[in-house]
């Protein structure tokens, strides 16, 4: 029992230790970056701007008429 | 005697030590902290009208859906239920192409192999099936581009990577105290990462390649019912029992968004981003799913339409549309 406590504390303290040395940004920074990939993608994202034409989404209705 | 009074020195210089630790953490961390989030989303404009509509709805399962995955193919979905049954869709037709029959109920997760030529699943049956007997959520992992390994996690707290020919544990992952609910592979070929969450409330990131949980991310209050890496492998999104979603930031290491309304009050147990990562997409209890700008933290559209728990959920490889599962047994599709 003593020994499982003195273990799981130890592999906290590690695990503390080795989180403490990673490299931080600025939330500024990283914040702008995440801003920027967004811009940089939203074209792409049918989800959000919708499709250029609706024959481009693969997952329209089809017409139940066609012209002949 | 002697050997219990310094066992007890001991544990309380290590809990000292600990304490202190997260003290400079929690410093590093405030110092980095230099902005809000919603100073940097003014510079966006608002999302106009989110314009996505049922497409299709596929039914087959006899139980409650618990997993799906979208194949590299951005047609097919494998599923997954408690009628112990995996189904390959065409997503476009909704014929089922395949459906297998596992030794189990509850197949609790599926996925695909980068391929798209294999899928693997995790159930609750133990031992048999050894290579993926154990898991909780599956997911072939790196290197990217292979079918060679498959990431699990399980219902033990731990995560593991296997070899698929050979079935040999490759890596295993300790750290979580309770339930692996959900994994997630870093998008980035060079990364080698993964994101855990679990019952413990944490959300881990884990070195593929050590075995060692590189961050940790506390925050939700309950279960972590899912986690999914943005797009640009720089945050993960989550899921909580707590009735939030979140955002973790893992450059700036820390908590930079929380999805939240007084309205909402049941947990959620699915999310995913969609590629641009301004979207995110949550299945809740209450049968709906939440879309949520990311940046401006406000709900920009619910989707309703199952009938019951909604507790899968993906966007497809391209990004043009969206897959839920359900508790009454059905899978839609969204575009």
């Amino acid at each position: 029992m003593v020994m499982s406590t003195v273990q799981t504390r130890r592999q906290e303290v590690e695990q503390l230790r080795r989180e403490a040395t990673i490299k931080r940004e600025k939330l500024s920074k990283s914040m702008k970056e995440m801003l920027d990939f967004i811009r940089e993608h939203e074209q792409e994202d049918c989800l959000l701007v919708g499709f250029s034409s609706q024959k481009s989404n693969p997952f329209r209705e089809k017409n139940s008429c066609a012209i002949l | 005697m002697d050997g219990a009074v310094s066992e007890t020195e001991h544990i309380e210089r290590l809990a000292r030590e600990a304490e202190s630790l997260k003290i400079r953490l929690d410093d590093e961390r405030q110092k980095l902290n230099d902005v809000t989030l919603s100073v940097v989303a003014d510079r966006l404009e608002p999302i106009s009208c989110i314009n996505v509509k049922p497409r299709r709805v596929l039914k087959g399962h006899q139980a409650k859906v618990l997993c799906s995955d979208w194949s590299p193919d951005k047609r097919h979905i494998v599923s997954s239920s408690q009628d112990g049954k995996m189904i390959i869709w065409d997503a476009f037709t909704t014929n089922k192409e395949h459906a297998v029959t596992m030794p189990t109920t509850w197949v609790i997760a599926c996925a695909y192999a980068p391929s798209g030529q294999l899928v693997a699943c995790g159930t609750t049956y133990r031992r048999k099936r050894r290579r993926w007997a154990r898991t909780r959520r599956t997911r072939p992992a790196a290197p990217p581009n292979s079918d060679q390994q498959v990431l699990t996690g399980s219902g033990d707290s731990t995560c593991a990577l296997w070899d698929v020919e050979s079935g040999q544990l490759l890596q295993n992952f300790h750290g979580h105290s309770d339930s692996v609910m959900s994994i997630d592979l870093a998008p980035s070929e060079t990364g080698n990462t993964f994101v855990s969450g679990s019952c413990d409330k944490l959300v881990f990131i884990w070195d593929m390649r050590s075995g060692q949980c590189v961050q940790s991310f506390e925050g939700h209050e309950s279960d972590v019912n899912s986690v999914r890496f943005h797009p640009s492998g720089d945050a993960v999104a989550t899921g909580s029992d707590d009735a939030t979603c979140r955002l973790f930031d893992l450059r700036a290491d820390k908590e930079v968004a929380s999805y939240t309304k007084e309205s909402i009050i049941f947990g959620a147990n699915a999310v995913d981003l969609s590629i641009s990562g301004r979207l995110l997409f949550a299945g809740y209890n209450d049968y709906t799913v939440n879309v949520w700008d990311t940046l401006k933290c406000q709900r920009v559209a619910l989707l309703y339409g199952h009938e019951n728990r909604v507790s899968c959920l993906r966007v497809s490889p391209d990004g043009t549309a969206l897959s839920t599962g359900s508790w009454d047994t059905t899978l839609r599709v969204w575009a």
